[in-house]
């Protein structure tokens, strides 16, 4: 099954024109830049925490709850804008590989989420205040931290394939 | 003043330094998004730390944290973004030092940096003071409130010129 005719579809919209013909590109774009550095902001200082070498003295779970919500506010406007300049050309982007390898990354921090909701946080009574953490914590905030660079890279090079 | 602009953008225009990292940044392959990606990386570190900071003194993030004490642990890390963020941005000026030289953006962007960063410096100078220095009166908190407003709107606005740099290329020059 093919996405093109929907690709089309997409490129043909009022809005897609609107988007790709106007000043609205650059705004979605420079949006986009803030919206990442919100999300990747946040879940620094939570990886940090996860390695134990900052925020030392807060606990663990206080950090998380806190800083969460606003990875998640700035991943949904980072989509929204995202989505935004996607549609002006959207057969292009969805071959490109810069963009390819930024949704694969994507769903590898999703995945390391989920690892380490269900391996490190499970036993997190026994060390939430503790400054050093368990090793599966550290494992997981590497991880993420690794990733979050490669989604800004590949996210960077995009524009620069297109 | 224009002269000097002229004069020093020639200079670099004309220098060996320029000649290497054009060389660099045309042929080693990814090495624009690489340096570009190190940019954003540090812009990050900057909302992970002075933005945060702000959102703290306003009430609105990580209510658990104490401001002055969040001030003197994450202000560092917004000093150390810098010579990054310095380094990532400068070769890109040296490669094409007219365009940007003289590009109406690039003044706006320094122009709103300068102050953003004299705020972050005061709220750090100031906390090194007391140890709860920003909430100790009800003036400082008010004070800390203003500055902490301003600064989000700076930095903001700074990151929005940044992306805006380069299409002013399109808007003032779009023959070249």
């Amino acid at each position: 099954m093919s996405l093109d005719p929907f690709w089309d579809w997409l490129a043909n919209t009022d809005l897609a024109f609107a988007i790709g013909a106007t000043w609205w590109f650059p705004l979605l774009e420079s949006i986009h830049v803030i919206a990442i550095a919100l999300v990747v902001g946040s879940i620094l200082m939570v990886d940090l925490r996860l390695l134990g070498v900052a925020a030392r003295s807060y606990a663990m779970r206080r950090i998380s709850r806190e800083l969460t919500p606003w990875a998640w506010a700035g991943f949904a406007v980072a989509t929204i804008t995202g989505a935004g300049m996607f549609m002006t050309r959207p057969a292009a982007y969805a071959a490109n590989p810069a963009f390819q390898t930024k949704l694969v990354l994507l769903a590898l921090a999703g995945i390391n989420v989920a690892a380490l909701h269900n391996l490190a946080m499970r036993d997190i009574d026994r060390w939430d205040t503790d400054a050093a953490t368990p090793r599966t914590a550290k494992f997981a905030g590497a991880v993420s931290l690794v990733i979050w660079a490669g989604v800004i890279l590949a996210g960077r090079w995009t524009g620069h394939l297109n | 003043m224009t002269d000097l602009l002229a004069n020093v953008s020639q200079a670099i225009a004309n220098s060996s330094v320029r000649e290497f990292i054009l060389y660099a940044l045309t042929n080693v392959p990814g090495l624009p998004p690489i340096i570009q990606s190190v940019h954003i990386c540090a812009i990050a570190v900057v909302m992970g730390s002075i933005m945060f900071v702000n959102l703290r003194i306003l009430g609105l993030a990580v209510p658990s944290q104490q401001p002055s004490e969040m001030i003197r642990r994450l202000l560092p890390w917004t000093w150390w973004a810098l010579p990054f963020l310095f380094a990532s941005g400068v070769v890109f000026v040296i490669a094409r030092p007219v365009r940007y030289f003289f590009n109406p953006v690039v003044g706006i962007k320094f122009s709103l940096l300068i102050p953003a960063l004299v705020l972050a410096a005061t709220l750090h100078a100031l906390s090194r003071t007391e140890p709860e220095y920003w909430e100790i009166t009800a003036q400082r908190r008010g004070l800390a409130r203003i500055i902490a407003a301003i600064s989000i709107l700076l930095w903001l606005s700074v990151m929005m010129a940044g992306r805006w740099i380069a299409y002013a290329d399109y808007l003032f020059w779009p023959e070249s």
